[in-house]
């Protein structure tokens, strides 16, 4: 668990504190996305959890140990970081990247090797094929997987991203976004995520925290924040598809009128699709509902009036 | 021309003087680096770098002036032969160390030392592991380049009784006999290239695969 108390930080030389007061906690095995626009704190934030940065004032918990007790070098190697920036050593190979953190831990070589065997595979990556490699050598995304694979090496139980996968295109990061996503249901981190786009942080966070100007706005599941934005900026970031994106949060299955088993007819989506995708699905062919399936078994159907009611509701939640 | 002189010169006349001047060109490197470099480290630290600028400018400023005026200048305090010329050199020779090991630290990016913190290596293996020799081959570049301006330089030791291939060369000068001025120089030149084949060598072993 990663707990904030009123952690300020007012950098020397600036007249206004870069983070007002957050108090914020992160449960175990959560990931929160902290969001909102460039200068709004999130940076600093998620570097004062690894003191990087120190705190004007407040406390800082991991676990509940005050991390101003600890090390500040030991405090490190037990926590997984992942910049935007990557910051591989160019003039190491993938596999001495990866064995880094290990390395200062006086890691056995043959338990580093391993390790390292183990976490190119986790992550994606050929092993033969790249533990030799230098960073200028990769692609881009290959870097990225590189950075989170490093970043995992002694299997720290709380992880600091910052926009792990903001420097690939589209494409790789939704792939890598998945990816993560798919490993941390078996790793169970504890994760601070700061990203600045909102998709990310809905689609990546158990749990989003915006912050403004210092400020954390609101703190919530993705959600709470849609269904109730604490005041017009939150509004304005969520956007003005709010309905859609409620539909990317919630899955056919919670939503379709179960039927008995039969053959598809006409259009269908599968049972763990969302229900953005099902509606995507009507929209392009001109349909008022799908067929939802399980693999090949069809489980049931969702129309358009469902999906409607389910928007407005939402919508009306927020008391707008 | 005599090419007989010119011979004799070359490979009689020239090689005692040749050690004397690899003297007087180790010396002052070995001492230039064992100044310059931590002077170049230091002024990469956050709490120093603000320094940087001035320390620079006195360094800058010490190599406007000709280094045969640096001898003068040292000749009434330490008398004639081979530690005023040592120490002319020296101060000679470094600047070029003490700016390309600030320029080579400071180039390490921002990003690859903030993930060296973040992964938790303490700020000395961040400088031993990182900085220092991601850095080298700038370092490097600094210390051949002081290393062939001191064989040149080198030469003027020969005025304040230092020998050296100066020696040879003045010698010319003096008695009008081009033979000892274009022996020695070539001497000089091959000196140069083969002491900056010698450091590209050195450099070789010690820089990270990739660099190479």
């Amino acid at each position: 668990m990663i707990e904030l108390q009123e952690v300020t930080k007012t950098f020397p030389g600036s007249g206004t504190p870069a983070v007002k007061g957050v108090s914020l906690q992160v449960k175990s095995g959560e990931i929160c996305a902290l969001v909102g626009p460039s200068g709004c704190g999130k940076t600093t934030i998620l570097r004062m959890i690894n003191r990087l940065v120190e705190p004007s004032s407040g406390s800082l918990f991991i676990d509940d140990q005050d991390i101003m007790k600890v090390n500040p070098d030991h405090l490190r190697r037990g926590i997984g970081y992942v910049i935007q920036q990557i910051g591989l050593l160019p003039h190491r190979t993938v596999e001495e990247n990866v064995a880094l953190v290990p390395r200062l831990l006086k890691w056995p070589e043959g338990r580093i090797k391993e390790r390292v065997e183990e976490l190119l595979e986790k992550v994606g990556l050929d092993t033969d094929e790249v533990r030799k490699k230098y960073p200028y050598q990769l692609s881009g995304g290959q870097m990225q997987r590189i950075g989170v694979a490093r970043a995992l090496a002694v299997d720290p139980p709380v992880m600091l991203m910052d926009e792990p996968f903001g420097a690939v295109d589209p494409i790789v990061r939704l792939r890598l976004q998945d990816e993560f996503l798919k490993l941390q249901q078996s790793f169970k981190k504890t994760i601070c995520f700061v990203t600045h786009d909102m998709n990310e942080a809905m689609k990546m966070g158990d749990k989003i925290a915006i912050m403004n100007g210092g400020f954390l706005v609101q703190h919530g599941t993705p959600r709470e924040i849609l269904a109730q934005p604490a005041n017009s900026f939150v509004e304005d970031l969520v956007g003005e598809d709010r309905g859609v994106k409620l539909l990317d949060l919630v899955r056919v299955e919670a939503l379709m009128l179960p039927r008995e088993a039969g053959t598809a007819n006409g259009r269908s989506v599968q049972a763990l699709d969302s229900a953005k995708k099902a509606l995507e699905v009507m929209l392009e062919h001109n349909v008022d509902g799908v067929t939802v399936c399980r693999e090949k078994q069809v489980v049931g159907i969702l129309t358009w009036e469902t999906i409607k009611t389910y928007v407005h509701q939402a919508g009306s939640e927020a008391g707008g | 021309m005599d090419s007989q002189l010119f011979l004799d010169t070359l490979l009689q006349r020239s090689p005692p003087h040749i050690l004397e001047h690899a003297r007087l060109v180790l010396v002052p490197l070995g001492l230039a680096v064992l100044v310059a470099f931590p002077i170049g480290v230091i002024l990469t630290r956050p709490q120093y770098r603000r320094y940087a600028g001035r320390v620079m400018a006195v360094l800058n400023a010490g190599q406007t002036v000709p280094p045969l005026a640096v001898i003068a200048v040292f000749l009434p305090f330490l008398g004639l032969g081979f530690r005023p010329a040592v120490i002319a050199l020296t101060i000679y020779a470094l600047l070029p160390i003490a700016r390309n090991t600030i320029a080579g630290i400071s180039s390490v990016s921002e990003d690859v030392k903030e993930a060296a913190r973040g992964m938790g290596m303490t700020p000395w293996e961040v400088f031993t592991q990182v900085e220092l020799l991601l850095g080298l081959p700038v370092i490097m570049v600094g210390i051949k380049t002081s290393a062939v301006l001191t064989v040149g330089t080198a030469v003027l030791a020969a005025l304040v009784g230092g020998r050296g291939m100066g020696a040879v060369i003045f010698a010319g000068i003096n008695f009008f006999r081009p033979e000892l001025i274009l022996a020695g120089t070539l001497i000089i030149g091959l000196m140069a290239i083969l002491l900056e084949r010698l450091l590209t060598l050195a450099e070789w072993f010690i820089l990270p695969r990739h660099l190479r």
